[in-house]
């Protein structure tokens, strides 16, 4: 994992928006390998070559125009982390925020990490059920194909997954594609948008 | 009646892979039981004829709560059941998780799941022979169940949780906590199933074997599974499960089966072990207790934090009485970074009905922090309150000489597993000598034996008094220490009551604590705050050769500085550079420096002009530089952490405790458990003077209603994350407004804005945290004086 990108992911997370102060910096670096011990990553990724019939909509069609199948995914980096946030919150609240943020930079990397050894540099970034215009209420589909309940995931009625550091997302194969803000469920709010920059790396920022 | 743990028993393997192979696997197979009948006999028959002993009912997604089929739950229970009868085995029924988590990860109550397996217990326990409870990997959830099936029903209960390659549930148990939570619990097997294949599960199995007495059961997957056209498949060899299987049963293993994967074929190639003696196997018991990631063993000397006790602590009585436990919480969570191993919770104020405090105490800091507790009370239903909600097994505080003292701990102690604590007292007080104290060591070791508790369950305390008043009972007490740990029992002690009434305190208690310890003491009962007590534990455990090469004081103590060399050093960091009032401690968020000038301060300026001129611009300052993006997250936290210590001296001055500006209620709406930007703002709250109470996450609308009705706030900040958790906060604002409330309703959130804020009702939007404080600020622009 590249450790520089975790960093910085982390840094975004806790909205700094540009190159990250000495303090900032330092607060994260402090927190990593907590993080990093609490974690323990769960996948669960099934490939069709064949759109499930549930993925035959806007936007998922657009996502996936030009592939050649995709992968239904679910992850988690477990309830751990979320303990010690909670504890930390309670008795050190500045580096609760801090781990927190760290804990969600980290599910997204080991989540690329994996996609990466899984299906190779032609896939798209993941899409999430409840980006751009779709319906949070899709998880239900995902939890019915893959039963993340197996790596101790659980779909809430509300559409929330527990524990919190989870995510359920769908990638598409035969594709390279790059992360863009046009999927973004917070589009219309962001405030790195509004400064002309984004939460990932891109040739914009960083 | 089954020869457990005598000759080897088979149980059979899996039913939903069978069934998806006769091509029903588009259907959910506890519905099978009454669509496809004949499907299911069939398999249950196929495992029957291959030499199952154990016949499992095709129901482990049976409960109320995880069920989604077609049929009334009992119809399916009584068809599964007949089901699995027709093989002419004995029938056990299959119990398996709910699939949803437990609060407060998820959302569902401990007694949500009680009710769930109760339930099953209820319907089932006339028609089954057992239960088997299976791939359990929550050991709350575990708790649940097995209570429901122990207190509904009186047949035999194997249970078997689902562990990772490292050896770990999901939520962090190992094998050893399982082995003695079970135990505990009164499973009659106990063991591993699922998640592996044969050759990975075997160490977990190995370290079960090790760490129980109890019959040992292991039910492994064939093998790892394999993704073949998106399917997933097992495919080892069935010999190669059969040789492992060999190995399980030389190891000691009382029942074998199969779990994901395996068919009537792997039993069979098994079944030929059926009825073989189970070799005998020699457990020595150690004195254990556990929360759900930590086990303590009293095979050294173990500290347990004192300090979530109210006797003279005025700060603790006030935070129950308010039910403040995140006070509680903090107070468990410093011993926990100081060296407890474990924690004494006592929650004794009078007034308070102490068996629900308690209960909600374990809670709260059972969500948090992972040492284990010893629930301390002489309220039989306090200790049972705690002991049912706690999530492991704990330690009970105390019975003593008394009969009928020990007549109501012990069936408590016995129910849940518990470890005894026994005071070397009775109804005439504590005796003076060591042979009368030890005498009654003996009785409670005996008598707990009467009500099924083995000695390792029990650990005695000898009874520390006063050196100031009783001077020579201080070697009594040390003598029945020695006794007593000499019976191979473990022992305890409240270290620090000898020094009540003598100046230097500090100094006689770990003198004391040194001499107790060489005397056999396992669990002194002290102030881990104290770096003196723990350092002398840690220098003991060096000096006794338990802490092997010095390992852990080395750890500990390398960086350590003789005092006398530290003396005359004044500035220890030159390169930071010295902070310059009040403000500035605020910005660079210093708490201690924070205190430290507002001290000052209020020498020179009246309370509220130091809040009102210095405070709040600092806290202002610190959210304009949030909002130009000079400060982040972290910053802004710490200055709220340092202007928090300021108020805290303010209200010391004032007489009002560092909330001094009003009350505010936040709550996290139904339905949503993401709340650290609810705790943010919580934290922010508070640094600007303000009262929070906070009901957490997932609150339902009436409590938020009957919080602000009660608590009477300012203002009310409600927090939702997602589209579909805005409609429960909708309808908390319906609710708030149809109770008469005249506090202003503040939104928050991810998804909301001040268009949709209008659109529910609700008076405020604040995008975060210092907008809120801010706000506040407008609403209530003068501090309360006195």
């Amino acid at each position: 994992m590249n450790c520089s990108e975790w960093r910085r992911a982390a840094c975004a997370y806790l909205g700094c928006r540009g190159e990250p102060s000495a303090d900032l910096l330092a607060r994260v670096d402090a927190c990593l390998d907590e993080a990093y011990s609490l974690a323990h990553f769960a996948y669960i990724g099934k490939t069709y070559t064949a759109l499930p019939a549930w993925l035959h909509k806007q936007p998922y069609l657009g996502f996936l125009a030009g592939c050649t199948g995709c992968v239904l995914e679910a992850m988690t980096l477990g309830s751990e982390v979320e303990r010690r946030v909670r504890a930390l919150m309670t008795t050190d609240p500045a580096r609760a925020v801090v781990l927190d943020a760290c804990a969600s930079a980290l599910v997204e990397l080991l989540g690329d990490d994996r996609e990466r050894e899984l299906f190779g540099e032609e896939r798209t970034p993941r899409f999430c059920p409840g980006y751009g215009g779709s319906d949070v209420a899709d998880n239900a589909w995902l939890f019915r194909e893959l039963s993340p309940e197996r790596i101790g995931m659980q779909l809430l009625p509300s559409g929330m997954m527990a524990p919190q550091k989870s995510m359920a997302g769908i990638v598409g194969l035969g594709k390279r594609g790059q992360r863009a803000c046009g999927a973004c469920m917070l589009r219309p709010t962001c405030n790195f948008l509004k400064e002309g920059t984004r939460c990932f790396r891109s040739e914009n920022n960083f | 009646m089954l020869p457990l743990g005598k000759q080897l028993l088979i149980m059979d393997g899996g039913m939903g892979s069978e069934l998806e192979r006769m091509g029903l696997g588009e259907l959910l197979p506890e519905d099978c039981n009454l669509t496809h009948p004949d499907a299911v006999r069939a398999v249950h028959a196929a495992y029957a004829q291959a030499g199952a002993d154990i016949i499992t009912a095709n129901t482990f997604g049976l409960n109320r709560i995880k069920y989604r089929g077609r049929f009334p739950l009992e119809d399916v229970v009584r068809a599964a059941v007949e089901n699995a009868r027709s093989a002419g085995k004995e029938v056990f029924f299959d119990v398996g998780p709910t699939g949803a988590l437990l609060a407060p990860v998820g959302t569902l109550t401990f007694d949500e799941a009680y009710a769930a397996y109760a339930e099953i217990a209820r319907l089932t326990s006339d028609m089954v022979g057992g239960y088997i409870v299976e791939t359990f990997s929550d050991l709350y959830e575990l708790k649940a169940c097995m209570l429901a099936l122990k207190e509904h029903s009186d047949k035999p209960v194997f249970a078997t949780m689902t562990f990772d390659k490292s050896g770990r549930t999901l939520t962090g148990s190992t094998p050893e906590i399982a082995a003695l939570f079970l135990e505990g619990l009164g499973a009659d097997a106990l063991g591993v199933n699922c998640s592996l294949g044969p050759e990975e599960l075997f160490p977990v199995a190995e370290r079960m074997l090790r760490a129980t007495g109890l019959p040992v059961i292991v039910q492994p997957n064939r093998g790892l599974p394999v993704l073949r056209g998106g399917r997933t498949v097992y495919e080892l060899p069935d010999e190669t499960f059969a040789a492992w299987a060999e190995k399980f049963a030389a190891a000691g293993v009382a029942v074998l089966g199969g779990c994901c994967g395996t068919t009537p074929e792997t039993i069979r190639r098994i079944a030929h072990l059926g009825g073989k003696a189970v070799p005998a196997r020699s457990v020595s018991p150690v004195t254990a207790v556990c929360s759900a990631t930590r086990l303590v063993r009293f095979d050294g000397v173990r500290i347990c934090g004192e300090r979530l006790n109210p006797t003279g602590k005025k700060r603790l009585k006030e935070a129950l009485a308010a039910q403040d436990f995140d006070y509680l919480l903090g107070e468990a969570l410093r011993q926990e970074e100081a060296g407890a191993d474990l924690l004494d919770l006592n929650v004794g104020v009078p007034g308070l009905d102490e068996a629900a405090v308690m209960r909600r105490a374990v809670c709260s800091v059972q969500e948090s922090c992972p040492l284990p507790l010893q629930l301390d009370s002489s309220d039989a239903a306090a200790l049972e309150a705690g002991a049912r909600y706690y999530n492991g097994i704990p330690l009970l505080n105390s019975v003593n000489g008394e009969e009928d003292v020990m007549a109501r701990v012990f069936p408590i102690a016995k129910k849940y597993g518990a470890v005894v604590l026994g005071l070397t007292m009775d109804g005439s007080g504590v005796p003076r000598t060591a042979a009368e104290r030890t005498a009654i060591a003996r009785r409670i070791l005996a008598r707990a034996q009467e009500y099924g508790i083995p000695p390792h369950r029990v650990m005695i305390d000898t009874l520390v008094l006063t050196a100031s008043a009783e001077q020579p009972l201080v070697a009594e007490t040390l003598k029945a220490l020695s006794e007593v740990s000499g019976m191979g029992v473990g022992t305890a002690l409240g270290v620090s009551n000898v020094s009540f009434g003598l100046p230097a305190r500090g100094l006689l208690n770990r003198t004391f604590l040194a001499m107790a310890l060489a005397c056999g003491l396992r669990m002194p009962i002290l102030n881990p705050l104290d770096a003196d007590m723990t350092g002398t534990v840690r220098a003991h455990a060096v000096l006794a050769d338990a802490d092997r090469g010095a390992q852990r004081y080395i750890a500990c103590y390398k960086d350590a500085v003789p005092a006398a060399q530290t003396a005359g050093i004044v500035s220890p960091s030159p390169s930071v550079p010295p902070v310059q009032g009040l403000a500035e401690s605020v910005l660079r968020g210093l708490p201690k420096e924070a205190a430290a000038f507002a001290r000052e301060e209020l020498s020179r300026c009246a309370p509220l002009e130091v809040v009102s001129g210095v405070l709040v611009p600092a806290l202002t300052e610190a959210g304009a530089r949030y909002e130009r993006g000079e400060f982040f997250l972290p910053q802004l936290i710490a200055s709220a952490e340092a202007a928090k210590a300021a108020f805290a001296v303010i209200g010391e001055r004032l007489g009002t405790g560092a909330a001094l500006r009003g009350k505010v209620v936040l709550a996290t709406v139904k339905g949503d458990v993401h709340d650290i930007g609810k705790n943010i703002v919580k934290v922010v709250a508070q640094s600007h003077g303000y009262e929070v109470i906070d009901l957490g996450k997932d609150v339902a609308k009436e409590r938020v209603v009957e919080a602000v009705l009660g608590e009477k706030p300012i203002a009310v900040g409600l927090s939702a994350l997602m589209t579909t958790t805005v409609k429960s906060m909708e309808e908390t604002v319906a609710a708030l407004r149809a109770a008469g409330c005249t506090a202003k309703i503040f939104v928050g959130g991810a998804v909301l804005n001040a268009e949709l804020a209008r659109a529910i009702g609700a008076d405020f939007y604040t995008p975060d945290a210092p907008s809120f404080a801010a706000a506040l600020d407008r609403l209530q622009i003068k501090p309360q004086s006195t």
